[in-house]
C-alpha cells in the first residue's frame, strides 16, 4: 500500500441497512482522470462521497496521503478535496459571481475580508469554465451546459488537489456532456488536479479517463486503463451486458456497443 | 436585478414617524420635534410615555421576528417555514403563559426562549419517520402546525386557571400585543435582538454555503449539522426575544423575509436578514398603527392586524406555489 | 350490531356523566323527578333542567354534526387533515354569526340559527377553492395550509370583532372559542332538525359519496355526477357544521379524530361509518366537556379547548402517517 494520493483501505459502505461495498482496496492514481463505473445501485456515488468524507465508512478507511480522511481536520481537507454533488440546487435568484465566490469559503478565515487572492483565483475559475461575460447573471436564466459550468467553476474557486465529481453530466445533452467533460480534462492537464467522478456513460468515460474503476453488484469489477477495464468480459460481469468492444473510430479508446 | 436595500431605512423611517404622530391625537411632526428637544408640551408626552415605548418595542420585535424567520426560510428552503407557523412562538408564548400560571418567577426573554427551543425540538423529533433518509420540509411544516395547536391549546387551558383580570390580560398578550409597552420593553428586546443579530451575522457565512445543499458545504470544510444546529438555535432566540415582549404575533416572521426580498431585490443571505429585519420592523409598527387607530377608542392588539394582514398572504402563497408545482 | 350496542353504551355512560355530574352532584331521584315531576322550587332539579340537559343535548347535537361532517369530509377529499375546524368551517360559521350580531345588534339564538349556516358554507366553498379542489389537486398538504391561513384570518376577524365590541358580543365570548357552557341560550330544538336532515342527506348520499372519492373520472364511469355529489357533501357538511357551531361554537378537531376511529370500527362503508362518528362524535364531545367541568371546580375548561388538547397530538400523529406521495 502505498502513501501517497487518494486510496481505500478494506473499505466497506453502507447505505441505511444495506451494505453496498465490502473491504475495497484501490488507490486513485495522481494527477489523473480516473471515473467510477457501474450499474445503478452498486454504490458508485457512495464510493465518492465515501472518498470525500460525506459518509463514514462502516469499516476501513479512506486515506488521503497515508492519512485516515477522518482525522483530518474539516477545513484542511477542504483545502485539499473538492467535491460537486449530483445534482446540487441553488439557492433563488443567486448570480454566478456570488455561487463562485462560495467556492471560497474554507481559504477564509472566521472574520477575514474577502481578499484580493480570492478575486484572483474567482476569475480564473469563471475564466476556465468560460463563463466571465455572466457573472452577473441569475443561474437560474443559464442553459443547463452553463448552469453545470457554473458549478464546477465554485468547486474549482475551492482551489484543491482533488476534485470529486458526481454524475457532472446527468440532464444534460450530448455536446454539454462533452463540454464538460472536456473542461475537466483542461483542468487536469492545466494544473494537475486529479479528477474522480461518477459517470454514466461508458463511452463518454473510456474516452476521458485514464483510470477506470469498475463496480459491480459485488462490488469492485475491474480497475485500471480503459482498454484494461471496458472489455466484453466484464462488462457482462458488471452489468450483465452483452456488448461487442471496438476501437473508438476517433480516439482509438475503446467502444461499447450493445449487441 | 438592481438592489434598492436604501428603500427599506426609508420605509422604516416613515413608519416610526407615522407610528409617533397617529394615534386618539394626530402630532404633527413639528409637535414632536419640539416634544423632543424641550420636553414638554403634547409631543414630549406621546413621545416619551405613550408612543415613542411602543413604537420602538414593536420596530424591535418586528426585526427579531423577520430576522428569525428568514432563517428557516433559507434553511428549509420554503417560505412557509417560519417560527410563526412551525409552533416556535407558540411554545414561548405556552412557556410564559406557565410562568406566569405557576408563579415562576423568571425573566420573560428566559422563559421564551426555553419554550421555543423545546417546541423546536419536539417538531425536529416529531418530524423523524422511519425509513427516510431526509424528513422533507413539508412534514416539518405540518408537524410544526400541530406543535403550534397544542401549545395554543394548552396556553389557553393554563389562562383558563388564571383570576378573571389575569386572564383577560393573558388571552391579550397571546394573540400578540403592544399595549402599555414601556421603555424597558423597548431596551429589552432591542438589545438583545442586537446581540442576537451580531451572533447572526457572524453565521451568515455558513449560511450561505448550507444554502448550497449540505454535501457541498460539507465539501466546503463546513460541519453541517453543528452549522445548521448553531442557526437554528439563533432563529429561536430571535424568535423567543420577540415573543418576550409583544406575545407570539402571527405572520410577522413568516411576511417578512419574502416581502423585503421583493422590496430591497435582494438575494443573497446577509442582505435578506437584513431586509427581513427592517421589514418586519416596519409591518409590525404599521400593523400596530392600524390596530390602534382604525377602532376610534378602542385599542385592538396588533397580533389581529397581523393576522389579517397575513393570512391573505399565505393564501397567495399557496395559490403561487400550486401553479409552480411546488405544493 | 354488538358494535352498534356497544358505542350506545358508551354513549349513555356518557350522557349520563354529563347530567349527573358536576359542581353538585345530582341523584337519580333528582334527574327524574326534573324530568317526570318538575318542582321549580328544588335548585337541585333546576340545575339539571335549565343547565345539564340543555348542556346534554347541545353536546349531542355539536359531537354528532361534527363527526359526521368530519367524516364526509376525508370521505370526498380522501384527505385524513380534513376537519370542519381546521378548514376554517366552523370559523367561517362563527365569523358570520359575529358580523351579524355586530351589524343588527342582535345577539339571540334566532341570530345564530339565520347564519351559521351561509358561513359555513361560504367558507367550506372558499376553503375547496383556495385548496385547489376544483383543479382536482387538492392534496392534503395544500388543503390543510389553506385551512389554515383561512381560519387564522377568521378567527382574527372574530377576535378583532368581540375586542372591539364588547357590549354586544358578550354572549359569544364563550361561545366564540367552543363550549357547551351556555347551551340553553341556543337554539337546541331548530338545530336538532337541521343536524338531522344534514344527517339524512349524507346517508341518503353515501353511495354516490364513496364513488366520488374514487376521484371524479372514475365516479362519473360508474354513473354519478361529480359536480351534483358535490354540491350534495356540501349541502350535508353545511347542515351538520352549522348544527354544531350553533350550539356549541367552532369546537375544532373532533371532526379530526373522530374519522379514522369509526373507520377502524366500521370499515370502509360510509354508512356504517357515518352512524358510527355520530355517536362516536357525541360521546367524545360529552366526555372532553365532562373532564373539562372536573378538572377544576368551580371553574370549567371550555370543550373547545379539551378537545384541542386531544386532537393535536392525533394530528401530528396523522402527519406523521401520511404517504411520501401526499407531499408531491
Amino acid at each position: 500500500m502505498t502513501h501517497t494520493g487518494l486510496a481505500t483501505d478494506r473499505l466497506s459502505l453502507a447505505y441505511g441497512d444495506r451494505i453496498v461495498i465490502r473491504d475495497l482496496t484501490l488507490q486513485v492514481p495522481e494527477r489523473r482522470v480516473t471515473s467510477i463505473l457501474g450499474p445503478n445501485g452498486c454504490g458508485k456515488s457512495t464510493l465518492l462521497k465515501a472518498l470525500a468524507r460525506l459518509i463514514v465508512p462502516t469499516g476501513g478507511e479512506v486515506k488521503l496521503s497515508g492519512k485516515t480522511l477522518g482525522a483530518i481536520d474539516t477545513r484542511a481537507l477542504a483545502r485539499q478535496l473538492a467535491i460537486l454533488p449530483q445534482s446540487p440546487r441553488a439557492p433563488d435568484g443567486i448570480t454566478v459571481a456570488d455561487l463562485v465566490r462560495r467556492g471560497r469559503t474554507p481559504w477564509r478565515g472566521f472574520l477575514a475580508p474577502w481578499s484580493e487572492d480570492d478575486g484572483r483565483i474567482c476569475a480564473q475559475a469563471l475564466e476556465q469554465v468560460g463563463l466571465q461575460e455572466m457573472v452577473d447573471r441569475p443561474i437560474d436564466e443559464l442553459s443547463g451546459g452553463q448552469r453545470q459550468r457554473a458549478w464546477i467553476a465554485l468547486v474549482l474557486a475551492q482551489d484543491t488537489r482533488y476534485l470529486l465529481l458526481d454524475e457532472p453530466t446527468t440532464w444534460l445533452d450530448l455536446a454539454h456532456q462533452l463540454e464538460v467533460l472536456s473542461l475537466l480534462r483542461q483542468c487536469n492537464r492545466d494544473h494537475g488536479t486529479t479528477v474522480v467522478a461518477v459517470l454514466h456513460d461508458l463511452n463518454l468515460a473510456a474516452r476521458f479517463s485514464d483510470h477506470l474503476i469498475l463496480l459491480g453488484a459485488d462490488g469492485l469489477v475491474a480497475s485500471g486503463a480503459p482498454d484494461e477495464v471496458v472489455t466484453e468480459d466484464r462488462l457482462r460481469q458488471a452489468f450483465g451486458l452483452d456488448a461487442l468492444v471496438v476501437p473508438d473510430p476517433v480516439t482509438g479508446r475503446p467502444l461499447v456497443v450493445p449487441r | 436585478m438592481k438592489s434598492s436595500i436604501l428603500v427599506l431605512p426609508v420605509l422604516l423611517l416613515g413608519a416610526v414617524l407615522l407610528s409617533l404622530m397617529i394615534g386618539q391625537v394626530v402630532l404633527s411632526p413639528l409637535q414632536l420635534w419640539t416634544g423632543l428637544w424641550s420636553g414638554t408640551g403634547p409631543g414630549a408626552l406621546t413621545l416619551r410615555v405613550l408612543r415613542g415605548p411602543a413604537t420602538f418595542t414593536a420596530a424591535g420585535a418586528g426585526a427579531v421576528l423577520g430576522a428569525a424567520g428568514t432563517i428557516f426560510q433559507i434553511l428549509l428552503r420554503n417560505p412557509l417555514a417560519a417560527p410563526d407557523v412551525m409552533g416556535f412562538m407558540s411554545g414561548a408564548g405556552l412557556a410564559v403563559v406557565a410562568g406566569v400560571a405557576f408563579g415562576i418567577s423568571l425573566p420573560l426573554p428566559l422563559l421564551s426562549a426555553a419554550g421555543g427551543l423545546t417546541a423546536a425540538v419536539a417538531v425536529a423529533l416529531l418530524s423523524v419517520r422511519r425509513g427516510a433518509v431526509m424528513q422533507s420540509s413539508l412534514t416539518l411544516i405540518l408537524v410544526g402546525i400541530g406543535v403550534s395547536f397544542l401549545a395554543s391549546a394548552a396556553s389557553s387551558f393554563l389562562i383558563t386557571r388564571m383570576p378573571p383580570q389575569e386572564a383577560a390580560d393573558a388571552q391579550r398578550w397571546l394573540v400578540g400585543s403592544l399595549a402599555a409597552r414601556s421603555w424597558q420593553h423597548a431596551a429589552q428586546v432591542c438589545g438583545l435582538g442586537a446581540l442576537l443579530l451580531l451572533v447572526l451575522a457572524l453565521q451568515v457565512r455558513a449560511l450561505k454555503v448550507l444554502e448550497l445543499g449540505d454535501e457541498l458545504a460539507a465539501g466546503l470544510g463546513l460541519r453541517p449539522g453543528r452549522a445548521r444546529n448553531g442557526l437554528i438555535g439563533t432563529g429561536v432566540l430571535l424568535a423567543a426575544a420577540g415573543v418576550a415582549v409583544a406575545g407570539p404575533v402571527p405572520f410577522v416572521a413568516m411576511m417578512a423575509g419574502p416581502l423585503g426580498m421583493r422590496i430591497a431585490k435582494v438575494t443573497a443571505p446577509g442582505a435578506r436578514l437584513c431586509a427581513a429585519a427592517m421589514t418586519g420592523a416596519v409591518v409590525t409598527i404599521l400593523a400596530d398603527v392600524v390596530a390602534r387607530s382604525i377602532v376610534p377608542g378602542v385599542q385592538l392588539p396588533v397580533g389581529v392586524m397581523t393576522g389579517i394582514m397575513g393570512a391573505p398572504y399565505l393564501l397567495w402563497l399557496l395559490s403561487k406555489e400550486a401553479e409552480a408545482g411546488e405544493l | 350490531m354488538k358494535l352498534h350496542l356497544g358505542l350506545l353504551m358508551v354513549l349513555a355512560v356518557a350522557a349520563a356523566l354529563t347530567v349527573f355530574v358536576g359542581v353538585r352532584a345530582a341523584g337519580l331521584a333528582d334527574v327524574s323527578n326534573a324530568l317526570l315531576a318538575f318542582d321549580a322550587a328544588d335548585p337541585a332539579q333546576v340545575v339539571i333542567r335549565s343547565v345539564r340537559l340543555p348542556r346534554l343535548v347541545a353536546g349531542l347535537i355539536a359531537g354528532a354534526g361534527l363527526g359526521m361532517a368530519g367524516t364526509v369530509m376525508q370521505a370526498v377529499t380522501r384527505n385524513p387533515l380534513a376537519d370542519p375546524g381546521l378548514l376554517g368551517v366552523n370559523a367561517g360559521a362563527a365569523f358570520a354569526v359575529v358580523v351579524g350580531a355586530l351589524v343588527t345588534g342582535y345577539s339571540d339564538g334566532g341570530m345564530i340559527a339565520v347564519l351559521t349556516f351561509p358561513g359555513a358554507a361560504m367558507a367550506a366553498i372558499a376553503v375547496f377553492l383556495l385548496g385547489g379542489a376544483r383543479h382536482g389537486t387538492a392534496g392534503p398538504v395544500r388543503l390543510t395550509l389553506a385551512g389554515v391561513a383561512l381560519n387564522a384570518l377568521l378567527l382574527s376577524l372574530i377576535s378583532a370583532i368581540i375586542l372591539t365590541r364588547s357590549d354586544v358580543l358578550d354572549a359569544f365570548r364563550f361561545w366564540a372559542t367552543g363550549s357547551l357552557s351556555q347551551a340553553n341560550a341556543r337554539p337546541l330544538g331548530l338545530m336538532s332538525v337541521s343536524l338531522v336532515l344534514g344527517g339524512g342527506i349524507a346517508f341518503l348520499a353515501a353511495p354516490r359519496l364513496e364513488a366520488l372519492a374514487l376521484g371524479s373520472a372514475l365516479a362519473r364511469g360508474l354513473g354519478s355526477r361529480p359536480g351534483r355529489v358535490q354540491m350534495t357533501a356540501l349541502a350535508a357538511i353545511t347542515l351538520m357544521t352549522g348544527s354544531a357551531v350553533a350550539v356549541a361554537g367552532p369546537v375544532a378537531f373532533l371532526g379530526l379524530i373522530v374519522p379514522p376511529l369509526s373507520r377502524r370500527l366500521a370499515g370502509h362503508v360510509l354508512r356504517r361509518e357515518l352512524l358510527v362518528s355520530a355517536m362516536l362524535g357525541a360521546a367524545i364531545l360529552l366526555l372532553a366537556d365532562t373532564a373539562g367541568r372536573l378538572t377544576m371546580p368551580p371553574g370549567e375548561i371550555r370543550v373547545g379547548i379539551m378537545t384541542a388538547l386531544i386532537g393535536a397530538p392525533a394530528f401530528i400523529l396523522m402527519v406523521r402517517r401520511l404517504k411520501p406521495g401526499a407531499f408531491a
